[in-house]
């Protein structure tokens, strides 16, 4: 409670909000020392350009690259209270799926407010940034970036619904061992409304593969994530082309892709979504006349 | 009281006094160096004159590491303790409760209360306490032949045991995917560092207890050590004496397991250092390894967020580092009776 009164004029806090995980609490007006607690927040941040009153962001805060300057306050999973509470924040945005509770308990407890957003899938993405935007006093920008959201997702939605195909996708998230993406998961999301069919789909959030599996599976077209980044790729890939007769690989359909653009709830998911529905339907863009193209 | 009663009680006072003294220093050396760089001097200025100094930094020292430090102390006390117990009733210098497998079994209740998503306090420390609980239980039951405590049988049923506890830990930890891993991982090797003031008061209400319950055995414990039958002659209810001192333990143990995870080898690596030091009486290794065991977490809780240039390691990675080769070493050393 005591720092609570020196961080910021304590006539500031005069909005109480409920955040997305029910948790009610009181924030400032203009919140002037906001601390991400996970590099997603940090890129809205940005994207509202309210990098101004960003004073601290997590490791891996990567993007953009002005992110990498701010001071660090350990990584999402494993914060660093005691960095934390040394910049005196008076908001701390966190993410329920990621941040430990327990951080949100004890920065409460010590008279922090922290703001927890919960995005799940496009939809609630769209409305992080729109509440990020009312917490942050960038409503308009936000509404901009919303808007701009939904129309990207909408022309991918009248593409993929030009076409019946829907080729059989396999995401593969990890080399060794092999893993995926099950239902419940953005992916799985973002490869259906591109128009393809998660082969991964079921219960499991992260299922693994053996080998034999995937060979069953016969995908059509194959995803990697650059999470396992440069050699590691051509290791998977070499991996894949001893299986010629897969369809994937008959017609060279194996592709990387950036993991932040599939794995981050941000602006740039919908960039993940445009570039997934390329990789899966290359021939809905080959019409389109460059201007098109964002 | 006798002549040497009282100069025991002297010896005790003096031996605590000294402790107390090096637990506090340890103590403002734990609650001056964090993660956020400030002057040595301003913290001084702080912990003398609260008034005076930045409040940002006087909440830091205060509400941040003051509940670490304290936790810290508090679980070094009962790891030792714990240790010294197991030491003196198995007749074994080996014994240990993370080498016996009672923190194996809190963790394992622990993560399976993680996985169900209950709140740290009350419902993971109850399922850590039922984990404990189950594995003394099984210790017991593997080692019950002739005799309870037979103490060959019981370290082996421990190491086990442990051994279980692991492919256990490992099984949950395989079939888990999604972000409480993270927390499992770190949490498994020990870490201090999200405790509040509120779960270290409810800690040492649980612990502090068991240190008089331990601190009234002291003198039972050395009869334990002449030998089992020597104790009976003298006077000793093997079966209540064993009882109490195995159930007291194992309660305190879990109870610090299921606040900051497995760290191991600490009530390996003070006991012994105290036995060096001032010999094998429990009078005075009792208040010894609870006031030095706690000066020894705290520093290396000090080190735990000293040594990384970038962010703090979880404390467990110093006390296993410090402990397993002493283990070796003790393990190797020929045996001196």
């Amino acid at each position: 409670m005591a720092l609570a009164t020196i961080l910021c004029l304590p006539e500031s806090y005069a909005k109480t909000v409920t955040d997305p995980t029910g948790r009610t609490l009181d924030v400032p007006d203009t919140p002037c020392r906001v601390v991400a607690l996970a590099p997603s927040i940090t890129e809205i941040v940005f994207a509202l350009e309210r990098q101004d009153v960003l004073k601290g962001v997590t490791q891996y805060s990567d993007y953009p690259a002005d992110a990498l300057k701010l001071p660090r306050v350990g990584s999402y999973v494993h914060l660093d209270l005691e960095r934390i509470v040394a910049l005196s924040p008076d908001l701390c945005i966190a993410i329920k799926d990621g941040n430990p509770k327990q951080v949100a308990d004890r920065l409460t407890e010590l008279g922090i407010p922290v703001y927890a957003v919960n995005p799940f899938d496009l939809n609630t993405v769209i409305q992080t940034v729109e509440e990020m935007g009312a917490l942050l006093n960038a409503t308009k920008k936000a509404g901009q970036l919303a808007d701009n959201m939904r129309a990207r997702i909408r022309r991918i939605d009248r593409l993929v619904a030009s076409t019946p195909q829907r080729p059989a996708v396999f995401f593969q998230i990890g080399i060794s061992p092999i893993v995926s993406a099950g239902t419940d998961t953005f992916i799985n999301e973002l490869i259906t409304r591109a128009g393809g069919k998660n082969l991964a789909a079921g219960k499991t959030a992260y299922p693994r593969f053996s080998e034999e599996e995937l060979v069953g599976l016969a995908p059509d077209v194959v995803i990697i994530t650059s999470m396992t980044r440069g050699g590691e790729f051509d290791k998977a890939m070499a991996q894949w082309r001893r299986w010629d007769t897969l369809p994937a690989i008959k017609n060279n359909r194996i592709h990387l892709i950036d993991s932040d653009l599939v794995d981050r709830p941000t602006p740039r998911i919908v960039e993940g979504l445009e570039t997934l529905a390329r990789l899966i339907h290359p021939e809905l863009f080959a019409e389109e006349t460059p201007k098109d193209i964002p | 009281m006798t002549k040497t009663g009282a100069s025991l009680m002297s010896r005790i006072c003096l031996l605590s006094l000294l402790l107390s003294a090096l637990l506090v220093c340890a103590g403002i050396l734990g609650m001056a160096r964090g993660s956020s760089e400030w002057e040595i001097g301003a913290i001084l200025k702080s912990l003398v004159r609260m008034d005076a100094a930045d409040p940002v930094l006087t909440g830091i020292i205060w509400q941040i590491r003051l509940p670490r430090v304290l936790l810290a102390a508090l679980v070094g006390a009962s790891l030792s303790a714990g240790g010294l117990v197991f030491q003196a009733l198995l007749r074994n210098p080996l014994a240990e409760p993370y080498i016996l497998g009672i923190s194996g079994g809190a963790a394992v209740g622990a993560i399976i209360g993680i996985l169900l998503g209950l709140a740290p306090f009350p419902g993971v420390s109850i399922a850590a306490f039922a984990g404990s609980g189950a594995a003394l239980l099984l210790i017991l039951f593997m080692a019950t032949g002739k005799t309870i405590l037979k103490n060959e049988s019981l370290l082996l049923s421990g190491v086990m045991l442990n051994a279980f506890c692991s492919a256990i830990i490992m099984f949950l930890i395989a079939i888990t995917q999604d972000a409480k891993i993270h927390n499992i991982m770190f949490w498994l090797m020990g870490d201090l560092s999200m405790v509040g003031l509120k779960q270290v008061v409810i800690l040492a209400a649980l612990v502090i207890p068991c240190f008089v319950v331990v601190f009234r055995y002291a003198n039972i414990l050395n009869l334990i050590l002449l030998g089992r039958e020597m104790a009976q002659t003298m006077g000793v209810n093997m079966r209540v004496a064993g009882a109490v001192l195995l159930g007291v333990t194992s309660f305190m143990v879990s109870a610090t397991v299921s606040q900051c995870g497995l760290l191991g080898f600490v009530g390996l690596v003070v006991p012994h250092f105290f036995r060096r030091l001032i010999g094998a009486d429990h009078r005075l290794l009792v208040p010894a390894c609870l006031l030095g065991g706690g000066a020894y977490m705290v520093l290396c809780d000090m080190l735990a967020r000293a040594l990384p240039a970038q962010g703090e390691m979880p404390v467990g990675v110093i006390t296993a580092i410090i402990g397993a080769p002493l283990f070796i070493y003790l393990l190797k050393r020929p045996d001196k009776k």
